[in-house]
């Protein structure tokens, strides 16, 4: 589309998000979230055929029924303290209803179905703006209202989110609905510490971003969608494929590479709470996470395929610039490991 | 990765070798029974002959690869050293760990290197399903880990230093405390095969390259011993009689992996499976936490490092000349590779414990401990070497003895690295056994 309706779209999309951050009454917020659904549905229709139609108006049907629960929330509470301030809800059928609808934004279970219907209708691009970006607004409402979540609620929502995310995407060979699933498990690890101490979840948000975006960014350098043609990259770009190889084991959790540290502290913050169980069976089902993004790797990395694609094309440059600073981040960030600590104390 | 291309072999090997003289050096002091702290968060190792084991690897494992990527690009020539020398780094920091929570995160960090080198460099297309075997058993082991370390972190205050465990009081006898037991030992238990769990074991050692399977018997199954070593001693002075169900397996398991042993056409399945059946015995004295067994049970470790390692080496040279592993296709190597065939022939004596050599010590260590644990198990462990012996005779006289089969007279003669590489294996087995009181551990 036409640059300058493109640039007006996107500082929609962000002025959007920075209202929801940064205002402190409750309409205000509303508002913001409006405005970014608004604007993020021509993003996600850039392609126009009937199969980004359909995953736009799913998106446009859950987020508006969201804005309205969580408008609902907002005026019982209205009613029930007198102030519009986003501070402590006083009441529980308030907060109940705001969780609910701000985990509908998110795609946590059980309201995760419409993830992976419209991450795979809508292009990589927008699917990546789909799974960040509009992450950070829920979260940050919930970093907000987060004394007075009910716990039960989340965590049953995190449990099963992560069962989901894990089971769901064993299943799958399109990128973009891996991607997906690995959203919503990755949403259910952010939202079981929510009550216990944001602050993890911060941490979680901001590693889970950074390596969504260069997972993103490498899907995009080759313009591949499916686990097959990830499979023909080690001809045209070998050094891409061992990025994707440590990428994906980052995204799995292992240590001694970033991904590790967000589980790490995480499996702290609840054992230091005294839950036991639950951060064992989530860390077991992140294993399910794992076998998805070792089986891309050994399809991109680990093997070579018969397959020899040699089509050398001309790559747009401009691709491979804006690629090469995120992956950088995400390997330093493993330096950090014996660092992260320490920050998130002063945060 | 800064070496000319005719040179990088050479160049790393040197390194290897002279990293290794230093941590000889540099490590073998705690004989007299103090523990000498290098760094801060490098404890000193109670360990250190794993360590000087780990080093000494590296250079072997260089030696031993170089046939097989001979003919690779030399850009992954360059990966597939660069991740030996990852590994060799990880398993170098995992043994002087002084944390605990910074030994599991190196613990799982040296399943990396170790899963690409065998999805990658591994010969046939089963690797991929040895590879997931493998990364799965083991983490589904150590993530229960993560959650009771963290748990004891907070219970107890400090996980540092390993030795500020002074402060460990007896953990009282409930059901929590039951799973707090199981949640640590059961990443070892996979780590260093338990018979039940052991599957990941054939499969992995099968389809690695050489040097995938000399750093997997020899390092990777002692990680298990050596963190069963750290957590018993530390973590449990109470739950004596969690250790019946394991004991019972590892005793049992002993018998049946040897067993299997007898009737194995695959050369490192044999040597796999092997490894298991000795591992058990370490699994044995490790649980039954007696002075002498932890001495035979490092012991049996630095033996069987060596042992193993070298037996795949030979099993490697018979590999690179035929493409196949089965037994009975390269017999009567003795007319053929009179040098090779007495390699083989002290391999196999090391691998069945004869007397003066160090295997022997460790071998004899645990059985004693074992018959003053319970008189019952010496008629296991009597068994145990019985077999053991005949597995080994049997894999020498395979592939040794009679009359050669007709279409191995043009194999190639064999190479001097290969010859060095052998010695190198077995001059520390040998010497050691002059002065074992280096590898016996810190109860000596």
């Amino acid at each position: 589309m036409k640059p300058p309706i493109l640039i007006i779209i996107m500082a929609t999309i962000m002025t959007g998000t920075m209202i929801v951050m940064l205002s402190s009454h409750w309409l205000l917020i509303w508002i913001g979230f409006e405005m970014n659904m608004l604007a993020i549905i021509p993003i996600l229709m850039k392609k126009y055929n009937p199969r980004a139609m359909e995953a736009s108006t799913k998106y446009f049907l859950t987020q508006a029924t969201a804005s309205m629960l969580l408008m609902m929330g907002v005026t019982i509470n209205l009613l029930y303290s007198g102030q519009w301030v986003v501070s402590k809800i006083s009441n529980p059928i308030a907060s109940i209803m705001m969780t609910t609808a701000l985990t509908m934004k998110l795609g946590l279970s059980p309201f995760h179905f419409w993830v992976p219907e419209v991450t795979q209708g809508i292009t990589l691009m927008s699917g990546m703006i789909l799974l960040t970006w509009q992450k950070i607004a829920p979260m940050s409402i919930l970093y907000q209202i987060s004394p007075s979540i009910n716990t039960n609620l989340l965590m049953l929502m995190a449990l099963t989110s992560v069962l989901v995310g894990g089971w769901g995407g064993l299943n799958q060979t399109q990128l973009r609905k891996i991607m997906a699933y690995s959203s919503i498990a990755h949403m259910g690890w952010m939202a079981a510490i929510i009550t216990y101490n944001p602050t993890m979840m911060v941490l979680n948000l901001t590693l889970y971003i950074l390596m969504t975006l260069s997972t993103f960014m490498l899907f995009m350098l080759n313009s591949s969608t499916t686990t097959l043609s990830l499979s023909h990259m080690w001809n045209k770009f070998p050094l891409i494929t061992s990025m994707i190889l440590i990428l994906m084991l980052s995204l799995g959790g292992l240590p001694p590479l970033s991904g590790f540290i967000p589980k790490w502290m995480i499996i702290q913050e609840l054992t230091k709470n005294n839950m036991i169980i639950i951060p064992t069976l989530m860390a077991i089902t992140a294993l399910l996470n794992l076998y998805f993004y070792l089986r891309l790797t050994y399809s991109t990395a680990l093997t070579m395929f018969p397959s020899t694609n040699n089509m050398k094309m001309k790559w747009q440059f401009e691709y491979t610039k804006k690629a090469t600073l995120l992956p950088p981040l995400i390997i330093t960030s493993t330096m950090l490991l014996p660092l992260t600590p320490m920050l998130s104390v002063l945060d | 990765w800064m070496s000319k291309p005719n040179m990088i072999w050479i160049n790393t090997t040197t390194y290897g070798l002279l990293i290794s003289l230093i941590s000889l050096f540099y490590l073998n002091q705690p004989n007299d029974n103090t523990l000498n702290p290098s760094l801060m968060f490098f404890s000193d190792s109670l360990s250190a002959p794993l360590l000087a084991l780990t080093t000494w690897l590296l250079p072997l494992m260089l030696m031993a690869s170089q046939h097989h990527l001979s003919k690779e690009p030399l850009t992954r020539k360059k990966l597939y050293i660069s991740m030996l020398i990852l590994l060799q780094l990880f398993l170098i920091m995992t043994f002087t760990a002084s944390e605990l929570i910074f030994f599991y995160i190196l613990f799982e960090a040296t399943l990396i290197p170790t899963l690409i080198i065998i999805t990658r460099w591994g010969n046939q297309t089963e690797r991929l399903n040895a590879g997931l075997y493998f990364l799965f058993y083991t983490l589904m082991g150590s993530l229960p880990l993560l959650v009771a370390l963290l748990y004891i972190h907070n219970f107890m205050g400090s996980l540092n230093f390993l030795m500020i465990q002074y402060w460990i009081q007896p953990l009282p006898n409930s059901w929590s405390n039951i799973f707090l037991w199981l949640a640590c030992m059961m990443a070892f238990m996979v780590k260093m095969p338990l018979y039940g769990l052991h599957l990941w074991l054939p499969k992995a050692h099968v389809e690695a390259p050489i040097a995938g399977s000399m750093v997997l018997a020899a390092v990777l199954l002692k990680l298990g011993g050596y963190g069963m070593m750290r957590i018993t001693t530390l973590l449990n002075p109470l739950t004596n009689f969690m250790a019946y169900p394991f004991m019972m397996l590892s005793l049992w398991g002993m018998i049946m992996t040897s067993s299997i042993c007898l009737r194995q056409t695959d050369l490192k399945s044999l040597i796999a499976y092997s490894s298991v059946s000795h591992m058990a015995l370490v699994i044995v004295a490790v649980l039954i936490q007696t002075p002498w067994s932890y001495m035979g049970a490092m012991a049996l470790m630095i033996a069987h490092g060596l042992t193993s390692s070298m037996l795949f080496c030979l099993a490697n040279s018979n590999y690179e000349r035929i493409h196949s592993r089965t037994m009975i296709l390269a017999r009567g190597l003795q007319t053929l590779l009179p040098l090779m065939a007495a390699w083989w022939l002290l391999a196999s004596l090391t691998n069945l414990a004869l007397p003066p050599t160090i295997n022997l010590i460790g071998e004899l260590f645990v059985v004693m401990s074992s018959f003053s644990w319970s008189n019952i198990t010496i008629i296991l462990m009597g068994i145990n070497i019985i077999i053991t012996a005949l597995y080994s005779l049997y894999m020498l006289i395979t592939t040794q003895r009679g009359k050669y089969s007709h279409h191995i007279k043009n194999i190639k003669p064999s190479f001097t690295r290969e010859n060095a590489l052998m010695t190198l294996h077995l001059l520390p087995l040998l010497l050691l056994s002059l002065n074992p009181k280096i590898i016996l551990g810190p109860i000596y």
